[in-house]
């Protein structure tokens, strides 16, 4: 646990308004926003793999906010922000080398 | 009062024999000490009795199957009774006795060698030994409920479902296999965090001794490995249970669960030798009084084996229909890892040639696992070429093979048992039958398996063999029952010396050099007087407390809870083995008693759950050590990280198993079920379910976050209601999906409707249960907030929300991927 000094007698306003609460706020916007934008791409006309493309891509950058800031890795040793990249790379080796291995 | 014990004359410094049975826990002659014990060495030895017990059952099996083959015909067994005792051996040899006898072993001896008071977690590890119990308990059930599973331990599709294998008792093997990897995986965050973060003060990864190095890797590698698993048998589970198709689907079927299983197979053989391999290389040191030569390299090529571990899986796969080009990798990269396999080899061979060697019943054992290593790997580099392997596979080479690698691997744990039996028991054994067994042993070995090169043309899992090959047969028989009863010699041995067996000090052996052997043997239950540290380049007891009295001396060691956990888990799961009849032709209804079973279970889980998580329990903490590189990380937010490490290979290899059904059938061919999929590429009124509970979702982990704001500025009326909001949001999450599947069931469209269908529901199905599984742990942490808690200490909530999160991350691909595309 982090050896912070926290306002102990903080009312509600005061809490969300702490430096923490404002970037945790600013986050959930952008994650409500990139949620409800995914309907654009619909309308862009890309195509199929264009829209395939565009959804993973957004998913992947709600993943990283949620991963920077709500699970705080940002803050954390680099160690388990490697080892959370090492096991997504072994699924997705799974993945890849499976699926390759029958076309 | 700074004592010194030298650690290579590791003679009993580690004091008076003050607390043997302390007061924290019952005595050792009660029954009740061994259901509460959360000590790491109780549970060690009751891991150890419990996996020779296993191996004596999956013994008798073995000795079943080789008496069918002393003939060439029909014989003692039934095909159903052959299938089944061929399946049950191979399955209990390797998870219920291989590696939980490693376990044991590692329970019990690497937080002596790394100087630690106990595991991270206690209660976690008696938890983990008692759900493997109940798993193990949960298999020998399966033998009366119509019959165990009969398709060989590697549970290859279709055999594995109904329509091949109705038998209930076929779905508890895969329940009790689920069970197992829990265990498994609960143990692996344990040791990995005990091993990263309690090593006493001054010892770095470096200077780990080598069982302990073993074990580390072992574990990282179950901590992938067996996530994989868990997937498949989860997929499999529902295969047999909710009928789904995965694995009778062509798109599906025996190759995705090749993949699958092999993903984690591969790991798995080196899971269960590695142990193995650090009993050889602390043994050698110690009986050739020389240390190990080039130790870094040979820690570098363990690390080496470990990652390539997970590159070679699909030699398994020759012989499947999987493209060349990804077969000839795969020998590439298989080639690969026998190489640093080679260096491990020869620095073993080199360490014995400069020391002088002792031959001691522990020292033959690992010298004979050497041999028969050797051969074993030899026999599989054959294996591992494609054209050779379109010939082997199948066939008893490859029987012979995997048995002298595998139990090779016993034959050093063995050895291991021998060389840790004065420590733990604090008597030696004796000898001379020390001796006599290895000799009967090494000889009914090599009878046995060799026997099975030689009749390497015979196909595995079949009873019946041309007439020319019975003499061969009959050797191995002889052989089998040669090696079985060389076995009850140690029994006997150890059940003897227990009693008469001259006393031993802290260290029998001359030339051993780990911390074990510093302290009395057997160690008083807390391990050390003092704080041990390295600082000082060698063993010592450090003075740290201020008031000189020893600094965890009230930490707890007695649990009721991680049994009741357990029993209620093993009910639990005897519910689901028979709660839905599902025939040749798919599900055919619920079967009341055994869902009243499963709700009892359930019942009785909440219970004990909630139990263990009111109980104060003080647990042992190393403030001090070198824990790079996972320092000022708290440990139970890295014991929550390693989980959520594993948790991403589960739903990674759930999501692959769709990715790969979908390639295969043709990507465009397939139809994605979410609601109003039908719509096309465009709409209104599209896949709205789906998107409010995005919504919902997304808000949840804002609101669980929010709490531990408040928390930390004990704002608890702030804290309870943002977790209740999390709550509720989460349960709305569950109601709209509630709607969404409700709507398929009525227009008939179940999980065995199509394949998508079954895609569809066990994926998202996954997704919901961790949904369901964090709002009952919310639930739990709201009551505990409201009475008072997390004001001061917040981490409960604050892994909670780590977990929260990742459950959020999943659907963030779920929802395009089964909605949207
Ligand atoms: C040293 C290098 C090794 C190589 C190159 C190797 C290669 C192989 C190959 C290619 C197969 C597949 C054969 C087939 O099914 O046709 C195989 C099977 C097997 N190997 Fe190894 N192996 C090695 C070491 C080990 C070790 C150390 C273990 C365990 C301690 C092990 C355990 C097994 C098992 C259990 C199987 C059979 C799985 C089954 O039931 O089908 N192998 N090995
Ligand atoms: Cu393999």
């Amino acid at each position: 646990m982090e050896e912070h000094n926290y306002d102990t007698d903080a009312t509600w306003k005061e809490v969300l308004l702490t430096d923490e609460g404002k970037v945790y706020i600013g986050v959930y916007v952008a994650l409500m926003v990139l949620a409800a934008s995914k309907f654009i791409l619909f309308e862009a006309g890309i195509g199929y793999w264009g829209l395939f493309t565009g959804l993973m891509v957004m998913a992947a950058a709600k993943t990283a906010l949620i991963v920077a800031y709500f699970q705080h890795l940002r803050w954390e040793p680099r160690i388990l922000t490697y080892l959370y990249a090492t096991s997504l790379f072994a699924v997705l080796l799974l993945m890849a080398a499976a699926s390759y291995s029958i076309t | 009062m700074t004592e010194t014990a030298d650690s290579t004359d590791a003679h009993g410094s580690g004091g008076d024999d003050h607390g043997d049975d302390h007061d924290h826990l019952p005595g050792k002659y009660t029954v009740k000490r061994w259901l509460v014990t959360t000590n790491h060495k109780d549970i060690g030895i009751l891991y150890i009795l419990t996996s020779l017990f296993f191996f004596v059952f999956g013994g008798v099996l073995a000795l079943l199957i080789r008496m069918q083959l002393w003939t060439p015909g029909e014989g003692l067994l039934s095909g159903f009774a052959y299938g089944q005792s061929v399946t049950a051996h191979g399955l209990l040899m390797v998870f219920f006795f291989l590696s939980p006898v490693a376990v044991g072993l590692a329970n019990y001896i690497v937080p002596l060698q790394i100087g630690a008071d106990d595991l991270a977690f206690p209660r976690l590890n008696a938890l983990s030994y008692w759900l493997y119990l109940a798993a193990g308990g949960l298999f020998a059930v399966s033998f009366f409920q119509g019959g165990s599973f009969e398709g060989g331990w590697t549970l290859y599709a279709p055999l594995s479902v109904p329509t091949f294998t109705p038998e209930v008792g076929a779905t508890s093997v895969m329940l009790a296999l689920g069970m197992f990897v829990i265990s498994v995986t609960l143990g692996s965050v344990n040791f990995l965090t005990t091993i990263h973060t309690m090593k006493a003060d001054g010892m770095g990864l470096w200077n780990m001794p080598m069982f302990t190095w073993t074990v580390l890797l072992t574990i990282w590698m179950m901590l992938f490995a067996f996530a994989a698993l868990l997937a498949a048998v989860y997929l499999l589970a529902a295969d047999r249970i909710i009928a789904s198709q995965y694995f009778l689907a062509e798109e599906g079927g025996s190759l995705l669960w090749g993949h699958l299983f092999w993903f984690f197979g591969h790991p798995e053989v080196y899971i269960v030798f590695f142990p193995a391999l650090g009993v050889m290389l602390e043994t050698f040191q110690t009986f050739s009084g020389r240390r190990l030569v080039g130790r870094k390299w040979v820690i570098i090529a363990m690390v080496l084996i470990a990652v390539q571990s997970f590159l070679v899986w699909m030699h398994h796969m020759f012989l499947t229909t999987i493209n060349l080009e990804i077969k000839t990798i795969m020998m590439a990269t298989t080639i690969a890892i026998s190489l640093p396999f080679d260096l491990l080899v020869f620095a073993m061979i080199y360490t014995l040639v400069k020391g002088k060697v002792r031959f001691n019943t522990p020292f033959l054992f690992n010298l004979g696992a050497l041999v028969l290593f050797i051969i074993g790997g030899i026999t599989g580099v054959f294996l591992g070429a494609i054209v050779l392997d379109y010939e082997f596979r199948g066939t008893y080479w490859v029987v012979a093979h995997f048995h002298y690698v595998m139990v090779a691997g016993a034959t050093a744990l063995f050895g291991g048992l021998y060389y840790w039996y004065p420590k733990i028991t604090g008597r030696m054994y004796d000898e001379f039958l020390g001796r006599l067994h290895f000799i009967l042993y090494f000889i009914g070995f090599n009878a046995v398996y060799f026997s099975q090169f030689a009749v390497w043309e015979m196909p595995r899992r079949v009873f019946e063999y041309s007439t020319g090959l019975t003499l061969w047969n009959q050797i191995g028989t002889v052989g089998g029952f040669v090696l079985g009863a060389s076995m009850f010699i140690m029994f006997y041995n150890f059940a003897k010396s227990l009693k008469t067996g001259p006393q031993v000090d802290g260290n029998p052996w001359k030339y051993s050099r780990t911390a074990e052997w510093s302290i009395p043997s057997p160690p008083p239950l807390e391990n050390w007087t003092g704080v041990p540290s390295y600082e000082s380049g060698k063993l010592e007891y450090v003075d740290r407390s201020p008031d000189g009295g020893h600094e965890e001396a009230h930490a707890d060691h007695a649990s009721i809870w991680p049994v009741l956990i357990a029993a209620s888990t093993f009910v639990f799961f005897l519910g689901l083995s028979g709660i839905s009849d599902v025939g040749p032709t798919g599900f055919e209804g619920v079967n009341t008693g055994y869902a009243a079973i499963t709700g009892l279970g359930a019942l009785a889980l909440l219970g004990s759950a909630a139990g263990l998580g009111n109980e104060r329990f003080l647990a042992p903490e190393q403030p001090y050590g070198m824990k790079w590189p996972f320092d000022g990380i708290e440990k139970t937010k890295l014991g929550t990280w390693f989980f959520l490490y594993s948790d991403v290979v589960v739903f990674g290899a759930v999501i692959s198993a769709f990715i790969f059904i979908r390639i295969h059938m043709g990507w465009g061919e397939y139809e994605t079920v979410g609601p109003n999929s039908m719509s096309g590429l465009l709409p209104e009124a599209m896949a709205l379910p789906g998107l409010i509970n995005t919504f919902v979702l997304v808000t949840s982990s804002f609101t669980i976050i929010l709490a531990l704001v408040f928390a930390k500025h004990q704002h608890k009326k702030g804290m309870l209601a943002s977790m209740t909001a999390t709550w509720v949001l989460g349960l709305t999450f569950m109601v709209v999906k509630y709607f969404e599947w409700a709507e398929k069931f009525d227009a008939g469209q179940g999980p065995s409707y199509a394949i998508e269908y079954s895609v569809y529901f066990v994926t998202t199905g996954l997704h919901g249960v961790h949904v369901v599984l964090g709002l009952l742990v919310l639930a739990f942490l709201i009551f505990k907030g409201y009475t008072g808690s997390y004001m001061k200490d917040h981490r409960a909530i604050e892994n909670f929300g780590l977990y929260w999160h990742f459950v959020d991350i999943v659907w963030v691909f779920l929802f395009p991927l089964f909605y949207l595309l």
